[in-house]
C-alpha cells in the first residue's frame, strides 16, 4: 500500500525508473573500478563535470548534456595524460578534478542570482530529473550495459593485468580508452541523480560490500548489483517517509549496509 | 627454421641511456633457450621487447618472421610477478576462461598436464607463488602458442621447488612441440634445461650451446670476480 502510494506521485516515478537503470549500470562498473584502484577518476569526473554544467547555464541549455560532453573530454584527457606522459595517474586526477571544478565555479560566478540547477547538481535532486532525463538516463544504461556485457572479458582481463590482456591480442589502448568513455558517462548520469559529492559512493559501497561475501567474480558482480539495488530503492523510501535529501539518503542506505555486511562477516569468521 | 630472430637491438628507456646495446641473435625453433645475465642486466627488458611489449628504440625483431604484434595469438607469456589486488574474487577456472574460448574441459585438461587441477575453484589471490606460476603457465598453453616466454618462472618458489617447475617447463616444451624462452638470473638453471644460453649484460657476451657459450670468463664478465673465484674454490 505504502509502496503504491510513492510509486503513484510522478516525480518519484521518474526517479525510480531512472536509479532502477542507474543502480545496476554503477554496480558492473563499480566493479571494474575497484579492481583497478580507480576510484578516484569517478570523483574526478564528476567534479570536473560542474564545468559542464556551468558552460550550459552561461549558454542557456538544458545542463546534463553540458555535463555529459565535458565529462568525457576530461575522460578522455585524464585517459591521454596517463597514457603517454609519466605523470602519476592521481595527480593527473588531482589537475583536472581541480581545475575543471575551478573553471565551473569562475563562470558561475559570472551569473547572477540563485541558480537551482547548479545545487541539484551538487547535491543530486529527484525533483529535477524529467522524463527527457529518463529517457537519456535509460537509453545511455543500457547502451553501457550492453557494451560491457559484449567487452566483459577483455575489461576483466585488462583490468586485471595489461601485460597478460595485451600478449592475448586485446588491444588494451582502445579498451582501456572505452572503459574510461563509458565511465564518464555514468558517473555523469549518476550525478543527476546522486550529486557531484555523492556520486562515488554507489559506484564503490555496493562493490566493496559484494567482495566482503563472494568467492567468483560472477557472483562478485551479480551481488554488486543486488546491493546497489536495495541500496537505492532503500535510500529512496527513507527520503520520502523521512523528508531527507534522495542523494544523501541512498549514500547511507548503501553504507549501512556495506557496515552490517562488515559487521556479519566479522562476526562469522570470528564464530 | 629460427622462431625469433633479433637484428642490431638497442633500447633507451631515458634518452642516450642505453639498457639493451645493438644485440643481435636468433632463437631456434621447438627449443629451450635461456637468457642469463645479473639483476639489472636489462634481461627483462629484452624479453618484453620480444613479445612486443616495448618497442625496440632501434633493430628489428621478427617472431616466426612477422612483427611480435602481429603475432600475440602465437606467444604464450608468463610474466616474472601478477600484480593484482589479492582480495579480488576471481577463481583460478573464471581467470582461464578470460584468456580465449577454450571449453571446461579443455581448461581442466591443461590445469591437469600442469600439476594443478586440483586448483580450479580456488580464488587465484589465495594461491601460493608456485601455484600461480603453474596457472600463469597454463593460461599461456591454452591459446596453443608456438612459442612461450617465462619472465624469472620460479622467483616466488621455494628451493625445492624449483626442480619440480624446471621438470614441468620440460615436460610442456616436449609435450607441446614448443619453443620455450625463459629469463633467469641463475646460471645453474641452463645446464638443466636450455638448449640454447644467450648471456646478456646491457650487450650480448655469449651465445650458443651452454658446454660451448658458458666459458668461465663469460661468467666472470657476467657476475663478476667473486662468482667465478667462488666456482674456482669448489673445483
Amino acid at each position: 500500500m505504502i509502496t503504491l502510494e510513492l510509486l503513484q506521485l510522478e516525480f518519484m516515478q521518474r526517479a525510480f525508473i531512472a536509479g532502477i537503470f542507474l543502480a545496476p549500470l554503477l554496480a558492473v562498473l563499480g566493479s571494474f573500478v575497484t579492481l583497478r584502484r580507480m576510484s578516484f577518476f569517478a570523483d574526478g569526473i564528476a567534479h570536473a563535470s560542474l564545468l559542464g554544467v556551468a558552460l550550459s547555464i552561461l549558454v542557456g541549455v538544458a545542463p546534463f548534456g553540458g555535463a555529459l560532453i565535458i565529462g568525457v573530454v576530461f575522460g578522455v584527457l585524464i585517459f591521454l595524460l596517463e597514457r603517454y606522459t609519466s605523470i602519476a595517474s592521481d595527480a593527473v586526477i588531482g589537475i583536472i578534478f581541480t581545475t575543471g571544478l575551478a573553471l565551473g565555479i569562475i563562470l558561475i560566478s559570472l551569473q547572477s542570482g540563485y541558480q537551482p540547477d547548479l545545487i541539484s547538481f551538487l547535491f543530486g535532486n529527484i525533483l529535477a530529473i524529467t522524463w527527457s532525463n529518463v529517457w537519456m538516463i535509460g537509453i545511455l544504461s543500457a547502451g553501457i550495459l550492453s557494451t560491457v556485457i559484449l567487452m566483459f572479458k577483455k575489461f576483466t582481463l585488462t583490468s586485471l593485468s595489461e601485460e597478460l590482456a595485451w600478449t592475448s591480442g586485446i588491444s588494451t589502448t582502445y579498451v582501456n580508452l572505452l572503459f574510461y568513455v563509458l565511465l564518464s558517462v555514468a558517473v555523469v548520469l549518476g550525478v543527476k541523480l546522486l550529486g557531484i559529492i555523492l556520486v562515488s559512493a554507489l559506484l564503490i559501497t555496493p562493490p566493496v560490500t559484494a567482495k566482503l561475501v563472494t568467492g567468483s567474480f560472477r557472483s562478485y558482480v551479480m551481488a554488486s548489483v543486488v546491493f546497489s539495488l536495495i541500496a537505492f530503492i532503500g535510500g529512496l523510501f527513507a527520503s520520502y517517509y523521512l523528508d531527507l535529501p534522495s542523494g544523501a539518503s541512498i549514500v547511507m542506505s548503501a553504507s549501512t549496509i556495506f557496515i552490517a555486511v562488515l559487521l556479519y562477516t566479522k562476526i562469522l569468521k570470528k564464530s | 627454421m629460427n622462431a625469433l630472430e633479433i637484428n642490431d637491438v638497442s633500447f633507451e628507456y631515458v634518452k642516450d641511456i642505453s639498457v639493451i646495446d645493438n644485440v643481435s641473435f636468433s632463437i631456434p625453433e621447438k627449443a629451450t633457450t635461456i637468457l642469463i645475465g645479473p639483476n639489472g642486466s636489462g634481461k627483462t627488458t629484452l624479453l618484453k621487447i620480444m613479445i612486443g611489449l616495448l618497442e625496440p628504440t632501434s633493430g628489428t625483431v621478427r617472431v616466426y618472421g612477422k612483427k611480435p604484434k602481429d603475432m600475440r595469438n602465437n606467444i604464450g607469456y608468463v610474466p616474472q610477478k601478477l600484480y593484482f589486488d589479492k582480495t579480488f574474487p576471481i577463481t583460478v577456472m573464471e581467470f582461464l576462461k578470460l584468456a580465449d574460448t577454450s571449453s571446461e574441459d579443455e581448461i581442466l585438461s591443461i590445469l591437469e598436464s600442469v600439476g594443478a587441477n586440483n586448483l580450479a575453484p580456488s580464488r587465484i589471490g589465495e594461491l601460493s607463488g608456485g601455484q600461480l606460476q603453474r596457472i600463469l603457465i597454463a593460461r599461456s598453453l591454452l591459446g596453443k602458442p608456438k612459442i612461450l616466454f617465462l619472465d624469472e618462472p620460479v622467483s616466488g618458489i621455494d628451493i625445492s621447488g624449483e626442480q619440480n617447475f624446471y621438470d614441468l617447463i620440460k615436460d610442456i616444451q616436449e609435450k607441446y612441440g614448443v619453443t620455450v624462452v625463459m629469463v633467469s638470473h641463475e646460471v645453474n638453471v641452463v645446464s638443466q634445461i636450455a638448449n640454447q644460453v644467450i648471456c646478456i649484460n646491457k650487450e650480448m657476451l655469449c651465445s650458443g650451446e651452454p658446454s660451448e657459450a658458458l666459458l668461465p670468463e663469460v661468467i666472470e664478465q657476467l657476475y663478476g670476480k667473486n662468482v667465478s673465484l667462488y666456482k674456482h674454490q669448489c673445483k
